[in-house]
């Protein structure tokens, strides 16, 4: 059980990695807090829903649709909302949270609730390690969070548009003077940051359903991890999610499941008590926002 | 002026259309139980209506649905905001009668005053804890328009244990795994079930563990199940994301028979939506009709067939549609019989109610609660049923409606 415990463990801890790195994204080069994330990522799993049972797309046709289309619902949100608010901290959450409430209550109120409402598993089959019986999805959740932990990197280290990304960050007047135009940057890294929702829907929704309370919870999860690492850290968000997932594991299996949504929320408590900028939240050094 | 004076007379004496009869239905519209229920309800009203509807001293009056979406389902919606819901129904819409009424229980048990205060008989058909009938029983006077016409804790308590001990009886396992919501009508079901039944037959109960609404990763708790060798796990849930516990044991290979609870597993649209996942699992339906009609029972097959018919697709939610039919009938049968809209003649009368449906026959305690049972000619019925490993599903409990004994799943060995 032990082993079994570490791998699930370790599993869990890609899944968070993945609902967070989109939130962390956007927070580490525009400062938006997006509290429209949890909407993204919901919005992006009933789109490839919807273009999978009822317009009968081919899987990866629907999800390459419906991640596009989020990242541009991000960009617009970015254009006619954030855009008149940005730099007031404040506002961008509220303005943010109540777009997100807006999106998850609008498909509440169109009846998309319900157990049908879910993705189909990309790879249908189990493989045993050790004594644990584990599925492909889950692995597949675990090889696309890694991929795209170095995909990022390699993005904002080797491309025009990730250099721009990381010169915003490091220090927006400067950029400007550099020909960055500010507001692209930050509308661009807020579209990526909810396509990377998308994408982390598509892979972790087949091993549950879809539900509008999900967004919420998906909010929550991504700001714990963002806050225990330290906003804006990506190496801080890997190292919260190995944290979180494998005490939510530990606590299922030692303690009681019971326990296990409250495991999160507390880890916030204490690292806002002892180290209110996170584990690795040092926000004023470029290396740590990026 | 002639002419404008005999229009006016002949205005005045046309026979006014009688006012129709309100019947509120606040509750979670959006989840499946919620949204079924409201359906059924309106094709009650439509088949009353059709034949003229409710006769009431000497007039026959239609019936109109005013529904309204209490969201009390949804998690962390705060029980006041429920209740705020229903006072509005009543006030605004002035119904006669409610029926469907609050999902969670806590929302029903503190809806239990408002009910009272205002008079309106309410026919509760989904949430389930005996809180509101010791209420009743305490007070029987002042809670007399509150009515349960679904299955409650006790009676699933009751078919539970019966399905337990025909596994028992039949494949000698006595070792079992509960997992359960962590909600009131969950949580006094599993540990009901563990009392009355597990402790007194000497079943292990290996582990009782309670999950809160929304979790979506059991895997844990498989394992555990798995490594102290659970023959049986015992699941009772009611919120859309616990399918996935059935996909997970399958996926796990978790040798343990699955047989409890479980209401995405009711409908026939399980077997697409879970990947075909669910062969072998036992679920519980909490009324013969909702989602599952049995040709033992004639009038579950009507009533089945009649909603696929008119919304093209067959009922899914395993708890609801059936008495939430049957409380339109049971409302408008009293109305009749009381020649009035007098709440408390209505209460009176549906007190006295004892008709056969489409969940068998119909009549109440002294708290108020349908009577249940196992044979549908004496009492209302639930079903058992068990997912086949080719999509399909067979009732397997209780005996008199029962299609045939429960199967272990493959790779799985019987204890005897």
């Amino acid at each position: 059980m032990f082993l079994g415990t570490i791998i699930y463990g370790l599993l869990n801890s890609a899944v968070l990695a993945l609902m967070a790195i989109g939130f962390n994204l956007t927070f580490g080069i525009s400062g938006v807090a997006n509290f429209a994330y949890g909407a993204m990522y919901i919005f992006c799993a009933y789109l490839s829903w919807t273009l999978f049972n009822l317009l009968d797309l081919p899987y990866w046709l629907a999800v390459s649709v419906s991640i596009p289309c989020t990242m541009l619902l991000g960009a617009l949100m970015y254009r006619l909302v954030l855009l008149r608010v940005r730099g007031q901290a404040l506002s961008e959450v509220i303005a943010t949270f109540g777009i997100g409430l807006a999106i998850l209550e609008l498909f509440h109120y169109l009846g998309f609730v319900g157990f049908e409402y879910t993705l189909p598993v990309l790879i249908d089959d189990s493989i045993l390690i050790g004594d644990t019986m584990v599925d492909w999805q889950r692995l597949l959740v675990t090889g696309v969070a890694a991929l795209l932990v170095a995909g990022l990197w390699a993005f904002t280290h080797y491309t025009r548009t990730g250099l721009a990304f990381r010169g915003i960050a490091q220090d927006e007047r400067t950029a400007l003077t550099l020909g960055i135009e500010s507001d692209r940057i930050a509308m661009l890294s807020v579209s990526l940051g909810c396509g990377l929702a998308g994408l982390a829907a598509t892979v972790i929704i087949p091993l549950g359903s879809i539900s509008p309370s999900e967004g919420y919870e998906v909010l929550i999860k991504a700001l714990a991890v963002c806050i225990i690492g330290g906003l804006g850290s990506s190496g801080g968000v890997i190292v919260a999610s190995f944290l979180i997932g494998f005490a939510e594991r530990f606590t299922d299996t030692y303690i009681s499941s019971h326990w296990t949504m409250i495991v999160s929320l507390a880890a916030i408590l204490l690292v806002l008590g002892f180290k209110p900028s996170g584990l690795f939240g040092r926000q004023k050094e470029l290396e740590e926002r990026i | 002026m002639i002419a404008a004076v005999a229009v006016i007379l002949l205005v005045a004496e046309q026979p006014q259309a009688a006012e129709p009869i309100i019947i509120g239905v606040p509750t979670s519209l959006g989840f499946l139980e919620g949204k079924e229920s409201h359906k059924v309800v309106q094709m009650a009203v439509s088949e009353i209506n059709a034949k003229g509807g409710v006769a009431v001293g000497g007039q026959k009056r239609i019936l109109e649905v005013s529904s309204m979406d209490i969201r009390d389902a949804a998690p962390g919606v705060p029980v006041p905001e429920a209740l705020l819901g229903i006072e509005k129904n009543i006030l605004e819409k002035k119904p006669v009668g409610i029926v469907v009424g609050p999902f969670r229980s806590e929302a029903l048990v503190a809806a239990m005053d408002l009910i009272a205060k205002y008079k309106t008989p309410l026919i509760g058909t989904i949430a389930m804890t005996p809180a509101s009938e010791a209420k009743v029983k305490e007070d029987p006077e002042k809670y007399k328009y509150v009515f349960r016409n679904c299955l409650n804790a006790i009676y699933l308590v009751k078919y539970l244990s019966g399905t337990m001990e025909a596994i028992n009886k039949e494949f000698g396992f006595n070792k079992v795994y509960i997992m359960h919501q962590d909600v009131a009508w969950a949580r006094a079901t599993a540990d009901g079930v563990k009392k009355s039944y597990f402790e007194k037959a000497g079943w292990e109960v290996l582990e009782q563990e309670a999950y809160p609404t929304g979790t979506s990763d059991f895997s844990s708790a498989l394992m555990k199940a798995r490594s102290k060798g659970a023959q049986v796990i015992m699941p009772i849930f009611d919120m859309p994301q616990s399918g996935t516990l059935v996909k997970q044991w399958k996926s796990m290979n978790v040798p343990a028979l699955m047989a409890g609870f479980i209401s995405p597993l009711a409908g026939t649209d399980a077997w697409k939506s879970f990947d075909s996942k669910i062969g072998g699992a036992v679920n519980c339906v909490f009324e013969m009709g909702s989602a599952i009609a049995s040709d033992k029972l004639p009038k579950s097959v009507a009533f089945y067939n009649t909603y696929t018919k008119i919304y093209g697709k067959e009922l899914q939610a395993g708890h609801g549609p059936a008495p939430a039919y049957e409380s339109v009938y049971i409302l408008a049968e009293a109305i009749e019989r009381a020649g009035s809209l007098d709440p408390d003649a209505i209460s009176a009368q549906i007190k006295k109610t004892d008709r056969m449906g489409i969940m068998g026959r119909i009549r109440f305690d002294e708290g108020n609660q349908v009577i249940y049972g196992f044979d549908p000619k004496e009492t209302a019925v639930a079903a058992v049923f068990q997912w086949t490993e080719d999509g399909k599903r067979r009732i397997v409990f209780p005996e008199s409606l029962a299609d045939s004994k429960i199967q272990l799943p493959k790779g799985l060995k019987s204890a005897k």
